[in-house]
Parts: structure tokens; C-alpha cells; sequence
């Protein structure tokens, strides 16, 4: 009697969570992560859209369940290749979590996101200033500069190209390109670990920028007045998207899915004549394709993703790629602010970075501190959309250049 | 190390010329480094040229259309009147601004706003002056300043 009362405990015992907690303590160190997050996300509301679902994911995933039907993500599916096999496991042995995160694996998600992006992005100040895309060229140089750092930390091409994309600061753009270059590499980093420093950063954006920018600008540089940008007109604004889409997809057709949507859901908008899709792509899609993804990404942060010297090297590179980003496009714009004889007011180059609209407000509130009077904001969005535009063709480059 | 093996790693010329797996060789890395810059700085270089061009064909489009109705206007002036139709002189004369410099553009908008307050309650305006308030922040008061401020503040 007494035998079979320990064997019942004994069995409740093993296939506990507790239990699963005993042999992998560091899955409660994760959960701890996860409400440190939530934290951050609720009472310092950086990037609570995003950070909220992600922390939440990353608490479901690491709460440990013994027996496998009951674990609600896999991460243990997502280091196998894919096959016709491998997609009907998914499917079917599955939890919510893997099933959600194929959206991710397949690349579906950072597409809708850009499509709903598209729909809410005001192209105006970019086509009014064209030079603008200089600026939002010159801050992929994070991106480039941080793939040649990563290389001389012993990394391989994959891993490489995954951390140096955080650079672009764009949170999709950084899940598309691991997404794809991680899929069959053997690799301690996955699609979550990149995409939880790329949104960590760009949520420090504040913190990260405003030092860069004062130190490599003077006061006087920071005081300059830009004159009144002119008002493009419709049609303009109707072929932008047009153009821009035909351009990169002749140029780097790898970055046509990205750009693409991106570029449709602008034209939906533009064309004043699709009120109700883009009303839907920007609201209702728009976050139910976040939640998907937050959550879902947030699920693969588990402790053998993390919890790791490599995942450290992502938080050290990804911060390296956003100063880089910054200071190129801050020294570009110095260089335009020479050739045009103090036109051009630096500050809106680390607006190149693609954190919309963050670092475009960051250059406004630079520059009011010096002088109240100056509006930067309009001529900072230019090089800011740019940086959306040049991050997606600098994630082509990359996916076009490292076989995966 | 050379242009030539740089070229090779241009996405136009060789797809995936760079195994994943393994760990970048200096001209690898050099190559992506500077030839990815080089091709987004390309790229983005190429749209601002177009999107100038754009915008040049439309200002020039839009200054034709506006020639175009000046014009039609002009010549249809004659046929109802018989001769060339007078000015009318706005309601009230707006002398030379004081302090700023002479703006034909402003000075035709502030005397048509004034033609427009005089037809709205018939009293005829004159203007004496118009200076630029450069007083407090940028010529707004205080509290005005302090408006926009909020209006603006997560920026």
C-alpha cells in the first residue's frame, strides 16, 4: 500500500514541471529573463508592442513540461533540416508555438509586417529630399562593418550575416535574413536570440544615439536650420513605390519580398482608393502578425539558445552595429552639410538607422536642445524611411552573397 | 586579394558565393564588407537620381500647366471686355514691410487676406506695417511655445 502511494508520487513527481525545473535550472533563470522583460516592457514601456508578446513567449517556452506532447514549443524541431517529413512533424507532433512559428521559418511574418509598414509610412519627405537616401544608404554601414567584426570573432558566414543585419535596426528585416541564413547551418544563435537583441536595441535607441551624435557633431553643426521641405505631389507619390520596387528588384531581387511588400502597402495607401485593405493591413493584420511573431520568436529564446558565450557575442555586435550605423550616416551627413556650405544639419544622418520613427525623433530632440525653434523632425524622416528602404537592400546583399 | 575576386562576391555576378557554414576568409569578408556597402550606396544612388528626375519632370509639368492657364486666362480677358481687364487694387494699400525684407509673394497674401476681412464686413483695413515678432522662442509666446512643446514632446 504504502509501495504503490510512493509510486504515485514518485510518477507525479518526474513528470511534473518541477521536476523538469530540478534538471534544468537554468530554465528558471530564463523565466526570470522573461519577467525582467515584462518589466521593461510594462513599466519602462520600451517597445511594449513587441517586447511584451516576446517575454511572454519565452516564458511559455521555457516552462518545463517532461512529457514531449505537452511542451508547447519544440525547440528541438527548429535545429533539424527541413524536409516534407520534417513539416508534417511540425504540424502534427507540433505545439501552438511551432505551428505560429512557421510564420517565421517561412518568412511570412516580416513580409506582412512590412506590407502593414508600407500602409502607415509617409514616403513624402524622401521623394521632397531625395539626397535622404544617401544618408539611409550610409548607415547600413553598421550592418556591413559589424559582418567584417563578427568574422574576426571566429564566426561563421550564417552567424556573420544574422548579427550584422541588426545593424539595419529593423526588427523584421533582422528575422527575415536569420530566418533564411540560419535555416540548415549548425549554429548555437537562432532566429529568436537575433531577433530579441535587435528589438532590445532598438528600444535603447535613446540611450544608444544621443552620446554618438553630440560626440561627433559640434553645437554649431547641431543648431542648423534646414529650409522648408517642398510638397510632392500625388502622382509622384503614386510612382515612388513603383519605382523604388522595380529598382531594387532588377538590382538585388532577393530583397524584392521585402521591398516589395513594403512598397505595395505604400501604394495601397497612396492611391486614396483602397481605404478598406489598407485600413485592415494597418490595424487588424498589423497586430495580429505581431502577436504571431512576438510570441512565437519570443518562444525560441530557451536556455540552450541564450544561455551562451555566442549569444553574448550577439549582444556585444549588435551594439557595435547600431553605434557603426549612427556614426556612418552622421558622417555622411557631415560631409553633405560641407559640399552644400552649412545646409545640412548632421543629425538627421543617424536618422539613416531604420528604427522608424525613434531615431527620426531623436534627431528632432538633439537638435531642440540646442535651439528650441528648430523642427528638425520632417527632415530627419527622409534619411529615417530610407533606412528602410537601404536595410532591405543591404539584407538582399547579404541572403545573394551567403549560401544557405 | 584584387577588384576582380571583390566582383565575384557582387550578388549580379555569382549567387551564394560564400558557404554559410563556414568561417568568412579575409577576401570574404572584405568583399561583403565593402561590396555591399558599395552596391546599397549604389542602389539607393540610383533612386535618388530617378526621384529627382521625377521630381524636376513634375515642377516643370506643374509650371507648364500654370503658364498654360495664366495664358488662357489672359486671352480670355479680352473677348469678354473688349480691353485688358483692370487690376482692381486691393481695398487697402500694404505698404513696404518695415522691418522685413520686401517679399512681393507675402505682401500679395497679406493683401489678400485683408481684401478678403474687408468683403466679409465691410469695413475697409489698412495696413501700416508688418514686422516679424521676434520676441520670446522664435516669435511665439511663451505659452504658445509651450503648446507646440507638448504637442511635439515624444520627439
Amino acid at each position: 500500500m504504502l509501495q504503490v502511494l510512493l509510486d504515485i508520487l514518485s510518477g507525479l513527481w518526474e513528470t511534473s514541471g518541477l521536476c523538469g525545473l530540478v534538471d534544468d535550472p537554468w530554465k528558471l533563470a530564463m523565466i526570470f529573463v522573461s519577467f525582467l522583460m515584462m518589466y521593461l516592457a510594462i513599466v519602462k514601456e520600451f517597445e511594449p508592442l513587441l517586447l511584451l508578446p516576446i517575454a511572454f513567449g519565452m516564458f511559455l517556452s521555457n516552462l518545463p513540461a517532461v512529457l514531449t506532447e505537452d511542451m508547447i514549443f519544440h525547440a528541438e524541431f527548429w535545429n533539424e533540416p527541413q524536409s516534407a517529413e520534417w513539416f508534417w512533424k511540425v504540424l502534427h507532433d507540433g505545439g501552438l508555438l511551432d505551428k505560429l512559428y512557421l510564420g517565421v521559418k517561412l518568412q511570412i511574418y516580416p513580409c506582412l509586417i512590412f506590407l502593414g509598414i508600407g500602409t502607415m509610412t509617409d514616403f513624402g519627405p524622401l521623394i521632397a529630399n531625395p539626397k535622404s537616401f544617401l544618408l539611409g544608404a550610409a548607415a547600413q554601414g553598421g550592418i556591413f562593418f559589424t559582418f567584417l567584426a563578427a568574422s574576426l570573432m571566429g564566426m561563421n558566414a550564417a552567424e556573420c550575416g544574422s548579427i550584422a543585419i541588426i545593424g539595419g535596426a529593423d526588427g523584421p528585416t533582422s528575422i527575415y535574413v536569420s530566418s533564411k541564413l540560419l535555416e540548415n547551418v549548425d549554429s548555437n544563435l537562432s532566429t529568436g536570440t537575433i531577433a530579441l537583441a535587435a528589438y532590445t536595441y532598438m528600444a535603447l535607441v535613446p540611450v544608444i544615439q544621443p552620446p554618438i551624435m553630440r560626440l561627433l557633431t559640434t553645437k554649431k553643426e547641431r543648431a542648423i536650420k534646414m529650409p522648408q521641405l517642398r510638397t510632392p505631389s500625388k502622382t509622384e507619390k503614386i510612382i515612388f513605390p513603383v519605382a523604388v520596387t522595380l529598382v531594387v528588384a532588377l538590382l538585388v531581387p532577393s530583397a524584392a519580398a521585402l521591398v516589395g511588400m513594403l512598397m505595395f502597402g505604400n501604394i495601397l495607401k497612396e492611391s486614396g482608393v483602397c481605404d478598406r485593405l489598407v485600413d485592415t493591413a494597418q490595424n487588424a493584420l498589423m497586430n495580429i502578425v505581431t502577436i504571431f511573431l512576438g510570441i512565437s520568436v519570443g518562444a525560441t529564446c530557451t536556455s540552450a539558445n541564450v544561455v551562451n558565450i555566442d549569444f553574448l557575442k550577439v549582444l556585444a555586435l549588435g551594439v557595435v552595429a547600431f553605434s557603426l550605423g549612427t556614426a556612418c550616416g552622421l558622417f555622411l551627413a557631415k560631409i553633405m552639410n560641407w559640399i552644400s556650405g552649412g545646409k545640412v544639419n548632421p543629425l538627421i544622418g543617424s536618422a539613416g538607422v531604420s528604427a522608424v520613427p525613434m531615431a527620426a525623433r531623436i534627431s528632432q530632440k538633439e537638435g531642440a536642445k540646442v535651439d528650441p525653434t528648430n523642427f528638425l523632425l520632417m527632415h530627419a524622416m527622409g534619411p529615417n524611411v530610407a533606412g528602410v528602404i537601404g536595410s532591405a537592400v543591404a539584407a538582399g546583399v547579404l541572403l545573394s552573397v551567403i549560401k544557405y | 586579394m584584387n577588384l576582380i575576386s571583390w566582383a565575384s562576391h557582387l550578388p549580379m555576378l555569382a549567387g551564394g558565393s560564400i558557404d554559410g557554414q563556414n568561417r568568412p576568409t579575409v577576401d570574404e569578408y572584405l568583399g561583403v564588407t565593402f561590396a555591399g556597402l558599395g552596391i546599397v550606396i549604389a542602389a539607393l544612388a540610383l533612386l535618388v537620381f530617378i526621384i529627382f528626375l521625377f521630381g524636376k519632370i513634375f515642377d516643370a509639368l506643374d509650371g507648364a500647366k500654370q503658364r498654360k492657364e495664366a495664358q488662357a486666362a489672359a486671352d480670355k480677358a479680352p473677348k469678354t471686355t473688349g480691353k485688358p481687364a483692370p487690376v482692381k487694387a486691393a481695398p487697402s494699400p500694404a505698404p513696404a514691410p518695415a522691418a522685413a525684407e520686401d517679399d512681393d509673394e507675402v505682401i500679395a497674401v497679406i493683401s489678400a487676406v485683408v481684401a478678403m476681412m474687408s468683403e466679409a464686413d465691410g469695413t475697409t483695413y489698412r495696413v501700416k506695417s508688418v514686422k516679424p515678432v521676434q520676441s520670446g522662442f522664435g516669435g511665439r509666446t511663451a505659452w504658445a511655445m509651450d503648446g507646440r512643446r507638448s504637442n511635439v514632446s515624444p520627439f
